[in-house]
Protein backbone atom coordinates (compact mmCIF):
# COMPACT_ATOMS: atom_id res chain seq x y z
CA UNK A 1 0.00 0.00 0.00
CA UNK A 2 3.27 2.27 0.60
CA UNK A 3 2.77 3.47 -3.07
CA UNK A 4 5.28 6.59 -3.76
CA UNK A 5 4.09 9.19 -6.11
CA UNK A 6 6.08 10.37 -8.76
CA UNK A 7 8.03 13.59 -7.25
CA UNK A 8 7.25 16.64 -7.18
CA UNK A 9 3.78 16.16 -6.62
CA UNK A 10 1.69 18.69 -8.12
CA UNK A 11 -0.62 20.78 -5.90
CA UNK A 12 -2.99 22.46 -7.89
CA UNK A 13 -3.79 26.21 -6.83
CA UNK A 14 -7.60 26.63 -7.70
CA UNK A 15 -9.52 30.22 -6.68
CA UNK A 16 -7.10 31.34 -4.53
CA UNK A 17 -6.75 27.41 -2.47
CA UNK A 18 -4.40 24.37 -2.80
CA UNK A 19 -5.63 21.08 -3.56
CA UNK A 20 -4.28 18.09 -3.81
CA UNK A 21 -6.62 15.75 -5.77
CA UNK A 22 -4.23 11.86 -6.05
CA UNK A 23 -4.85 9.90 -2.95
CA UNK A 24 -1.31 8.49 -3.53
CA UNK A 25 -0.44 12.07 -2.96
CA UNK A 26 -1.96 12.78 0.04
CA UNK A 27 -1.64 9.97 1.57
CA UNK A 28 2.57 10.18 0.70
CA UNK A 29 2.67 13.37 2.16
CA UNK A 30 0.71 12.53 5.27
CA UNK A 31 3.08 9.40 6.03
CA UNK A 32 6.03 10.91 4.85
CA UNK A 33 5.43 14.77 5.34
CA UNK A 34 3.74 15.11 8.32
CA UNK A 35 1.18 17.15 6.06
CA UNK A 36 -2.38 16.25 7.02
CA UNK A 37 -4.39 19.47 4.86
CA UNK A 38 -8.05 18.90 5.47
CA UNK A 39 -10.49 16.48 3.66
CA UNK A 40 -13.08 18.32 1.33
CA UNK A 41 -14.42 16.59 -1.28
CA UNK A 42 -18.22 15.47 -0.82
CA UNK A 43 -20.46 13.26 -3.16
CA UNK A 44 -21.93 14.80 -6.31
CA UNK A 45 -24.96 13.47 -5.58
CA UNK A 46 -25.51 14.24 -1.73
CA UNK A 47 -23.25 17.72 -1.79
CA UNK A 48 -25.12 18.87 1.69
CA UNK A 49 -23.47 15.69 3.53
CA UNK A 50 -20.05 17.20 5.32
CA UNK A 51 -19.43 15.05 8.21
CA UNK A 52 -17.38 12.34 5.81
CA UNK A 53 -15.66 14.36 3.50
CA UNK A 54 -13.41 12.81 0.94
CA UNK A 55 -10.83 13.80 -1.47
CA UNK A 56 -9.53 17.05 -2.59
CA UNK A 57 -7.25 17.64 -0.22
CA UNK A 58 -7.34 21.29 0.61
CA UNK A 59 -3.80 22.87 2.22
CA UNK A 60 -3.17 25.70 3.68
CA UNK A 61 -0.72 27.83 2.05
CA UNK A 62 1.65 27.75 4.67
CA UNK A 63 1.91 23.39 4.17
CA UNK A 64 1.52 24.18 0.49
CA UNK A 65 5.02 27.16 0.59
CA UNK A 66 6.60 24.12 3.29
CA UNK A 67 6.11 21.24 0.86
CA UNK A 68 7.50 23.66 -2.80
CA UNK A 69 10.35 24.61 -0.28
CA UNK A 70 11.25 20.99 0.63
CA UNK A 71 10.93 20.16 -3.31
CA UNK A 72 8.90 17.67 -2.49
CA UNK A 73 5.38 19.34 -4.37
CA UNK A 74 5.00 22.41 -7.10
CA UNK A 75 2.13 24.42 -7.13
CA UNK A 76 0.07 23.98 -10.84
CA UNK A 77 -2.15 26.62 -11.98
CA UNK A 78 -4.76 23.70 -12.80
CA UNK A 79 -7.67 25.87 -14.42
CA UNK A 80 -5.13 27.45 -17.28
CA UNK A 81 -3.63 23.56 -16.97
CA UNK A 82 -6.52 22.58 -17.75
CA UNK A 83 -7.88 24.80 -20.61
CA UNK A 84 -4.59 24.47 -22.85
CA UNK A 85 -3.90 20.92 -21.99
CA UNK A 86 -7.73 19.92 -22.85
CA UNK A 87 -7.70 21.94 -25.80
CA UNK A 88 -4.39 20.25 -27.21
CA UNK A 89 -5.70 16.95 -27.03
CA UNK A 90 -6.15 15.39 -30.69
CA UNK A 91 -9.55 13.63 -31.12
CA UNK A 92 -7.30 10.19 -31.89
CA UNK A 93 -6.17 10.74 -27.95
CA UNK A 94 -9.56 11.46 -27.18
CA UNK A 95 -11.02 8.19 -28.14
CA UNK A 96 -8.25 6.30 -27.04
CA UNK A 97 -8.79 7.42 -23.49
CA UNK A 98 -12.56 6.60 -23.48
CA UNK A 99 -12.15 3.15 -24.68
CA UNK A 100 -9.75 3.05 -22.03
CA UNK A 101 -11.94 4.06 -19.59
CA UNK A 102 -14.80 2.17 -20.65
CA UNK A 103 -12.30 -1.25 -20.63
CA UNK A 104 -11.72 -0.29 -16.91
CA UNK A 105 -15.74 -0.29 -16.25
CA UNK A 106 -15.78 -3.56 -17.85
CA UNK A 107 -13.32 -5.00 -15.83
CA UNK A 108 -14.03 -3.80 -12.41
CA UNK A 109 -18.10 -4.61 -12.91
CA UNK A 110 -16.38 -8.46 -13.96
CA UNK A 111 -14.50 -7.93 -10.98
CA UNK A 112 -17.53 -7.13 -8.99
CA UNK A 113 -19.75 -10.01 -10.50
CA UNK A 114 -17.28 -13.06 -9.51
CA UNK A 115 -17.00 -11.49 -5.97
CA UNK A 116 -20.70 -11.47 -5.99
CA UNK A 117 -21.02 -14.93 -6.89
CA UNK A 118 -18.71 -16.30 -5.01
CA UNK A 119 -20.34 -14.76 -1.77
CA UNK A 120 -23.51 -16.62 -2.86
CA UNK A 121 -21.84 -19.47 -3.39
CA UNK A 122 -20.19 -19.44 -0.02
CA UNK A 123 -23.52 -18.53 1.92
CA UNK A 124 -25.50 -21.46 0.23
CA UNK A 125 -22.77 -23.80 1.10
CA UNK A 126 -23.28 -22.31 4.59
CA UNK A 127 -26.70 -23.19 4.43
CA UNK A 128 -26.52 -26.77 3.19
CA UNK A 129 -24.27 -27.39 5.76
CA UNK A 130 -26.09 -26.19 8.42
CA UNK A 131 -29.24 -27.94 7.17
CA UNK A 132 -27.13 -31.48 6.98
CA UNK A 133 -25.98 -30.84 10.57
CA UNK A 134 -29.68 -29.97 11.30
CA UNK A 135 -30.43 -33.55 9.82
CA UNK A 136 -28.28 -35.63 11.12
CA UNK A 137 -28.92 -34.12 14.56
CA UNK A 138 -32.48 -35.12 14.09
CA UNK A 139 -31.69 -37.98 13.06
CA UNK A 140 -29.54 -39.39 15.68
CA UNK A 141 -32.25 -37.96 17.80
CA UNK A 142 -35.12 -40.42 16.35
CA UNK A 143 -32.66 -43.25 16.28
CA UNK A 144 -32.36 -42.42 19.93
CA UNK A 145 -35.75 -42.19 20.89
CA UNK A 146 -38.56 -43.70 18.36
CA UNK A 147 -36.23 -46.28 16.89
CA UNK A 148 -39.63 -47.99 15.34
CA UNK A 149 -40.41 -45.27 12.51
CA UNK A 150 -37.14 -44.70 10.44
CA UNK A 151 -38.18 -45.16 7.22
CA UNK A 152 -40.64 -41.93 7.84
CA UNK A 153 -37.56 -39.95 8.78
CA UNK A 154 -35.28 -41.06 6.05
CA UNK A 155 -37.80 -40.19 3.25
CA UNK A 156 -38.22 -36.72 4.84
CA UNK A 157 -34.16 -36.41 4.31
CA UNK A 158 -33.92 -37.87 0.83
CA UNK A 159 -36.94 -35.13 -0.35
CA UNK A 160 -35.12 -32.60 1.43
CA UNK A 161 -31.66 -32.52 -0.11
CA UNK A 162 -33.32 -33.42 -3.17
CA UNK A 163 -34.87 -29.84 -2.49
CA UNK A 164 -32.05 -27.85 -1.51
CA UNK A 165 -29.55 -29.67 -4.37
CA UNK A 166 -31.36 -28.17 -6.92
CA UNK A 167 -31.22 -24.17 -7.14
CA UNK A 168 -27.38 -24.57 -6.45
CA UNK A 169 -27.21 -26.73 -9.95
CA UNK A 170 -29.47 -23.80 -11.75
CA UNK A 171 -27.45 -21.30 -10.44
CA UNK A 172 -23.94 -22.35 -12.04
CA UNK A 173 -25.98 -23.62 -15.21
CA UNK A 174 -27.00 -19.91 -15.47
CA UNK A 175 -23.56 -17.83 -14.61
CA UNK A 176 -22.34 -18.04 -18.03
CA UNK A 177 -25.10 -15.96 -19.64
CA UNK A 178 -25.14 -13.25 -16.91
CA UNK A 179 -21.42 -12.51 -17.32
CA UNK A 180 -22.06 -11.94 -20.58
CA UNK A 181 -23.99 -8.86 -21.05
CA UNK A 182 -22.92 -6.77 -18.39
CA UNK A 183 -22.78 -3.42 -18.82
CA UNK A 184 -19.70 -1.32 -17.82
CA UNK A 185 -19.40 0.41 -14.80
CA UNK A 186 -19.36 4.11 -15.31
CA UNK A 187 -15.97 5.33 -13.73
CA UNK A 188 -14.99 9.05 -12.79
CA UNK A 189 -11.31 9.40 -12.79
CA UNK A 190 -10.62 11.63 -9.56
CA UNK A 191 -7.11 12.68 -11.57
CA UNK A 192 -6.75 14.63 -15.03
CA UNK A 193 -3.62 12.31 -16.21
CA UNK A 194 -3.63 10.26 -18.24
CA UNK A 195 -5.25 12.42 -20.72
CA UNK A 196 -2.75 15.42 -19.48
CA UNK A 197 0.93 14.46 -18.92
CA UNK A 198 1.76 13.59 -15.13
CA UNK A 199 4.03 16.32 -14.95
CA UNK A 200 2.85 19.58 -16.25
CA UNK A 201 5.05 21.73 -18.40
CA UNK A 202 6.87 24.40 -16.81
CA UNK A 203 4.78 26.89 -18.16
CA UNK A 204 1.89 26.53 -15.60
CA UNK A 205 4.15 26.25 -12.28
CA UNK A 206 3.32 29.18 -10.50
CA UNK A 207 5.98 30.68 -7.91
CA UNK A 208 6.27 29.93 -4.03
CA UNK A 209 2.74 30.37 -2.28
CA UNK A 210 1.98 33.77 -0.55
CA UNK A 211 2.42 33.27 3.19
CA UNK A 212 1.27 34.98 6.93
CA UNK A 213 4.07 35.89 9.20
CA UNK A 214 2.90 33.08 11.24
CA UNK A 215 4.87 30.77 8.50
CA UNK A 216 8.26 30.84 10.68
CA UNK A 217 6.46 29.39 13.78
CA UNK A 218 4.86 27.59 11.68
CA UNK A 219 8.15 25.85 9.68
CA UNK A 220 9.49 25.49 13.28
CA UNK A 221 7.09 23.03 14.56
CA UNK A 222 7.11 21.02 11.65
CA UNK A 223 10.53 20.93 11.37
CA UNK A 224 10.27 19.62 15.56
CA UNK A 225 8.21 16.77 13.86
CA UNK A 226 5.16 18.22 14.91
CA UNK A 227 2.05 17.75 12.73
CA UNK A 228 -0.38 21.10 12.02
CA UNK A 229 -4.04 21.78 11.82
CA UNK A 230 -6.07 24.55 11.74
CA UNK A 231 -6.71 25.88 14.74
CA UNK A 232 -10.28 27.24 14.66
CA UNK A 233 -12.17 25.01 16.78
CA UNK A 234 -9.91 25.59 19.94
CA UNK A 235 -9.77 29.39 19.29
CA UNK A 236 -6.05 29.43 18.33
CA UNK A 237 -3.95 29.59 14.75
CA UNK A 238 -2.74 26.08 14.44
CA UNK A 239 -3.06 22.65 16.49
CA UNK A 240 -0.12 21.20 17.02
CA UNK A 241 -0.01 16.90 17.50
CA UNK A 242 3.12 15.35 18.63
CA UNK A 243 2.16 12.52 15.76
CA UNK A 244 -0.39 11.63 13.48
CA UNK A 245 -3.41 13.25 14.46
CA UNK A 246 -5.69 10.13 14.03
CA UNK A 247 -3.29 8.74 16.99
CA UNK A 248 -2.59 11.36 19.33
CA UNK A 249 -4.32 14.28 21.28
CA UNK A 250 -2.97 18.09 20.58
CA UNK A 251 0.02 19.24 22.75
CA UNK A 252 -0.56 23.12 21.39
CA UNK A 253 -2.76 25.90 20.80
CA UNK A 254 -0.51 27.41 18.91
CA UNK A 255 -0.66 31.35 18.41
CA UNK A 256 2.19 33.08 16.07
CA UNK A 257 2.81 36.92 16.92
CA UNK A 258 5.26 39.95 15.55
CA UNK A 259 8.21 40.07 17.65
CA UNK A 260 7.63 43.77 18.90
CA UNK A 261 4.01 43.27 18.35
CA UNK A 262 2.22 44.64 21.16
CA UNK A 263 0.86 41.86 23.23
CA UNK A 264 -2.20 41.97 25.29
CA UNK A 265 -1.12 40.07 28.48
CA UNK A 266 -5.10 38.90 28.56
CA UNK A 267 -4.66 36.92 25.59
CA UNK A 268 -2.05 35.07 27.33
CA UNK A 269 -4.10 34.49 30.26
CA UNK A 270 -6.82 33.48 27.99
CA UNK A 271 -5.08 31.33 26.01
CA UNK A 272 -3.74 29.02 29.20
CA UNK A 273 -6.83 29.02 30.57
CA UNK A 274 -8.08 27.46 27.56
CA UNK A 275 -5.15 25.63 26.92
CA UNK A 276 -5.40 23.54 30.45
CA UNK A 277 -8.98 23.23 30.00
CA UNK A 278 -8.57 20.86 26.93
CA UNK A 279 -5.74 19.39 28.93
CA UNK A 280 -3.41 21.10 26.18
CA UNK A 281 -0.41 23.64 26.42
CA UNK A 282 -0.64 27.01 25.28
CA UNK A 283 2.44 28.10 22.76
CA UNK A 284 2.89 31.21 21.47
CA UNK A 285 6.16 32.13 19.47
CA UNK A 286 7.58 34.15 16.67
CA UNK A 287 10.32 34.80 14.45
CA UNK A 288 13.10 37.17 16.33
CA UNK A 289 13.75 39.72 12.92
CA UNK A 290 16.93 41.02 14.29
CA UNK A 291 18.53 37.39 13.95
CA UNK A 292 19.50 35.98 10.70
CA UNK A 293 17.51 32.92 9.87
CA UNK A 294 20.80 30.23 9.79
CA UNK A 295 19.16 26.85 8.57
CA UNK A 296 16.19 27.44 7.16
CA UNK A 297 13.65 25.50 9.49
CA UNK A 298 12.96 28.81 11.66
CA UNK A 299 15.86 28.58 13.88
CA UNK A 300 15.38 31.90 14.99
CA UNK A 301 12.06 31.76 16.18
CA UNK A 302 11.30 31.53 20.05
CA UNK A 303 8.37 29.98 21.33
CA UNK A 304 7.29 29.89 24.98
CA UNK A 305 4.37 27.05 26.26
CA UNK A 306 1.72 28.14 28.95
CA UNK A 307 -0.21 26.17 31.29
CA UNK A 308 -2.15 27.39 34.66
CA UNK A 309 -0.36 26.96 37.50
CA UNK A 310 -3.65 25.59 39.81
CA UNK A 311 -2.98 28.48 42.68
CA UNK B 1 -31.28 73.46 61.46
CA UNK B 2 -29.05 70.73 60.80
CA UNK B 3 -26.15 69.52 62.97
CA UNK B 4 -23.57 68.78 61.39
CA UNK B 5 -22.59 64.86 62.07
CA UNK B 6 -18.87 64.39 63.07
CA UNK B 7 -16.68 63.22 59.97
CA UNK B 8 -16.49 59.40 60.32
CA UNK B 9 -12.96 58.40 60.73
CA UNK B 10 -10.57 57.49 57.99
CA UNK B 11 -10.38 53.88 57.96
CA UNK B 12 -6.78 52.32 58.45
CA UNK B 13 -5.12 51.42 55.27
CA UNK B 14 -4.98 47.46 54.36
CA UNK B 15 -2.03 45.22 55.71
CA UNK B 16 -1.65 45.07 51.47
CA UNK B 17 -1.13 48.81 51.53
CA UNK B 18 0.78 49.10 54.25
CA UNK B 19 2.79 46.75 52.92
CA UNK B 20 3.78 48.26 49.37
CA UNK B 21 4.36 51.89 51.07
CA UNK B 22 6.97 50.08 53.23
CA UNK B 23 8.48 48.13 50.65
CA UNK B 24 10.19 50.82 48.33
CA UNK B 25 10.38 54.49 48.24
CA UNK B 26 9.68 56.53 46.58
CA UNK B 27 6.76 53.65 44.90
CA UNK B 28 6.70 53.46 41.62
CA UNK B 29 4.35 50.97 39.25
CA UNK B 30 6.88 48.20 38.94
CA UNK B 31 7.67 48.48 42.28
CA UNK B 32 3.66 48.46 43.22
CA UNK B 33 3.08 45.39 41.38
CA UNK B 34 6.45 43.42 42.76
CA UNK B 35 4.87 44.15 46.10
CA UNK B 36 1.89 42.69 45.77
CA UNK B 37 2.37 39.98 44.13
CA UNK B 38 5.21 39.45 46.89
CA UNK B 39 2.45 39.83 49.67
CA UNK B 40 0.39 37.74 48.05
CA UNK B 41 3.46 34.75 47.66
CA UNK B 42 3.93 34.86 51.04
CA UNK B 43 0.33 35.50 53.15
CA UNK B 44 -1.95 33.51 51.17
CA UNK B 45 0.56 31.25 48.96
CA UNK B 46 3.05 30.81 52.19
CA UNK B 47 6.15 31.37 50.05
CA UNK B 48 9.11 31.72 51.85
CA UNK B 49 12.72 33.37 51.50
CA UNK B 50 11.53 35.62 49.01
CA UNK B 51 13.80 38.02 47.03
CA UNK B 52 13.60 40.37 44.29
CA UNK B 53 15.88 40.72 41.61
CA UNK B 54 16.00 43.99 39.43
CA UNK B 55 16.42 43.32 35.49
CA UNK B 56 18.69 45.33 33.51
CA UNK B 57 16.37 45.56 30.68
CA UNK B 58 15.40 48.21 28.49
CA UNK B 59 11.85 48.14 30.14
CA UNK B 60 11.16 48.61 34.00
CA UNK B 61 10.88 44.90 35.45
CA UNK B 62 11.71 43.20 38.19
CA UNK B 63 11.71 39.85 38.64
CA UNK B 64 10.80 37.73 42.81
CA UNK B 65 12.13 34.26 43.99
CA UNK B 66 11.15 31.98 46.51
CA UNK B 67 10.82 28.64 47.66
CA UNK B 68 7.24 27.64 47.44
CA UNK B 69 5.23 25.17 50.01
CA UNK B 70 4.85 22.28 48.12
CA UNK B 71 5.54 21.72 44.02
CA UNK B 72 4.07 23.76 41.34
CA UNK B 73 5.25 22.32 38.40
CA UNK B 74 5.92 18.88 37.80
CA UNK B 75 7.34 17.71 34.11
CA UNK B 76 5.27 14.67 32.67
CA UNK B 77 8.05 12.70 32.13
CA UNK B 78 9.68 13.95 35.35
CA UNK B 79 6.47 12.80 37.09
CA UNK B 80 7.02 9.71 35.34
CA UNK B 81 10.75 8.70 36.34
CA UNK B 82 9.79 9.83 40.06
CA UNK B 83 6.58 7.04 39.61
CA UNK B 84 8.78 4.49 38.24
CA UNK B 85 11.63 4.97 41.29
CA UNK B 86 8.76 5.17 43.97
CA UNK B 87 9.68 8.77 44.48
CA UNK B 88 7.15 10.99 46.03
CA UNK B 89 6.80 14.63 45.47
CA UNK B 90 7.15 15.59 49.29
CA UNK B 91 10.28 12.95 49.18
CA UNK B 92 12.23 15.92 46.76
CA UNK B 93 13.52 18.74 47.93
CA UNK B 94 12.14 22.34 46.69
CA UNK B 95 13.61 24.04 44.25
CA UNK B 96 13.66 28.19 44.08
CA UNK B 97 11.16 29.29 41.43
CA UNK B 98 11.37 32.69 39.63
CA UNK B 99 8.13 34.56 39.44
CA UNK B 100 7.24 37.76 36.93
CA UNK B 101 4.63 40.18 38.17
CA UNK B 102 2.95 41.75 35.77
CA UNK B 103 -0.32 44.06 35.27
CA UNK B 104 -3.02 43.72 33.63
CA UNK B 105 -2.84 45.94 30.49
CA UNK B 106 0.64 46.16 30.39
CA UNK B 107 2.42 46.98 27.36
CA UNK B 108 4.18 43.27 26.48
CA UNK B 109 5.34 41.86 23.63
CA UNK B 110 7.30 38.41 22.89
CA UNK B 111 10.56 40.50 22.39
CA UNK B 112 10.14 41.49 26.27
CA UNK B 113 9.16 38.07 27.27
CA UNK B 114 11.99 36.59 25.55
CA UNK B 115 14.18 39.45 27.34
CA UNK B 116 13.20 38.34 30.50
CA UNK B 117 13.71 34.30 29.46
CA UNK B 118 17.26 35.35 28.39
CA UNK B 119 18.13 37.05 32.05
CA UNK B 120 16.91 34.06 33.48
CA UNK B 121 19.68 31.65 34.59
CA UNK B 122 19.80 28.41 33.09
CA UNK B 123 19.04 25.49 34.58
CA UNK B 124 22.01 23.56 34.75
CA UNK B 125 23.80 26.78 37.05
CA UNK B 126 22.04 26.40 40.06
CA UNK B 127 21.54 22.33 40.14
CA UNK B 128 25.15 22.60 41.66
CA UNK B 129 24.19 24.36 45.24
CA UNK B 130 21.22 22.77 45.31
CA UNK B 131 22.55 19.41 44.84
CA UNK B 132 24.43 19.79 47.21
CA UNK B 133 22.29 20.76 50.34
CA UNK B 134 20.05 17.91 49.58
CA UNK B 135 22.90 15.29 49.93
CA UNK B 136 22.68 16.86 53.28
CA UNK B 137 19.34 16.65 53.40
CA UNK B 138 19.27 13.23 52.72
CA UNK B 139 22.10 12.56 55.67
CA UNK B 140 20.77 14.19 58.27
CA UNK B 141 16.98 14.06 57.49
CA UNK B 142 18.09 10.00 58.90
CA UNK B 143 16.16 8.65 56.23
CA UNK B 144 16.15 4.82 55.25
CA UNK B 145 19.15 4.72 52.77
CA UNK B 146 17.93 2.78 50.27
CA UNK B 147 15.33 5.73 49.69
CA UNK B 148 18.46 8.09 49.97
CA UNK B 149 20.15 6.26 46.83
CA UNK B 150 17.04 6.65 45.08
CA UNK B 151 17.22 10.17 45.69
CA UNK B 152 20.95 10.89 45.19
CA UNK B 153 19.84 8.65 41.60
CA UNK B 154 17.33 11.02 41.14
CA UNK B 155 19.06 14.17 41.67
CA UNK B 156 21.82 13.17 39.60
CA UNK B 157 19.64 12.13 36.28
CA UNK B 158 17.78 15.49 36.88
CA UNK B 159 20.88 17.42 36.40
CA UNK B 160 21.61 15.85 32.96
CA UNK B 161 17.42 15.88 32.27
CA UNK B 162 17.35 19.63 33.02
CA UNK B 163 20.75 20.30 31.04
CA UNK B 164 20.18 18.41 27.99
CA UNK B 165 15.65 19.79 28.35
CA UNK B 166 14.59 16.62 28.60
CA UNK B 167 12.28 17.86 31.41
CA UNK B 168 12.00 21.72 30.41
CA UNK B 169 14.60 24.15 30.37
CA UNK B 170 13.69 27.47 31.60
CA UNK B 171 10.24 28.19 33.46
CA UNK B 172 8.75 31.23 35.48
CA UNK B 173 5.72 31.92 36.86
CA UNK B 174 3.80 34.63 35.55
CA UNK B 175 1.95 36.64 37.99
CA UNK B 176 -0.80 38.89 36.51
CA UNK B 177 -2.78 41.18 38.90
CA UNK B 178 -5.44 43.74 37.97
CA UNK B 179 -5.62 47.10 39.25
CA UNK B 180 -8.36 48.43 37.64
CA UNK B 181 -11.89 49.15 39.70
CA UNK B 182 -9.16 49.96 42.47
CA UNK B 183 -8.39 46.22 42.17
CA UNK B 184 -9.88 43.36 43.72
CA UNK B 185 -6.92 41.85 45.24
CA UNK B 186 -6.61 38.70 42.94
CA UNK B 187 -2.92 37.38 41.63
CA UNK B 188 -3.27 35.03 38.97
CA UNK B 189 -0.14 32.03 37.75
CA UNK B 190 0.69 30.76 35.15
CA UNK B 191 3.30 28.60 34.06
CA UNK B 192 5.70 29.98 31.40
CA UNK B 193 8.38 27.47 29.83
CA UNK B 194 10.92 28.22 27.20
CA UNK B 195 10.14 25.61 24.09
CA UNK B 196 7.70 23.30 23.58
CA UNK B 197 7.02 21.57 26.50
CA UNK B 198 4.36 19.13 26.65
CA UNK B 199 1.29 19.93 28.76
CA UNK B 200 0.85 18.11 31.80
CA UNK B 201 -1.48 15.37 32.17
CA UNK B 202 -4.33 16.88 34.60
Amino acid sequence: MNTTPELPVPISYIAGNYFVFSVDAATFLRREHNICGVLTGTLPQVPQQNVFTGLPLELMPEEARLLVEKGVACIVDEVNFQKQGMRSLVEEDRKKYLQELESQGLETMQLQMRRKERQRDASLKKIEEKKAAAKAKKAEAKEDTTADAPTVAEDSVVSLFADSGEPSSHISSRRPSTLGSIEPMGITPPVSHPPLPQQPPAKHLLPLPEVQSSYPLFAHLHSKGYFLCPGLRFGCQYLAYPGDPLRFHSHFLVVSTEWDEQLDLMTVISGGRLGTGVKKGFLIGGANKNVEESDGAGSNVRTFSIEWAGM
Amino acid sequence: MTKHLPLPPVPNPSSLTTFVSSESDPVTTTCATTSQVIHNLQYQHLWTSLKVHHLNLSFPVSLISGIPPHRVYTHPDEQLYMVEHGLREEDVELDRMFVLPTVQGQSWSLEKMAGVFDALPSPGDEDAESEAQSADDAATDGTTADKAAKLAKYYEYRVKARQTGEWGCKRLLLAMIDKGMGGEGTVVYYVAQEGTVKPRQN
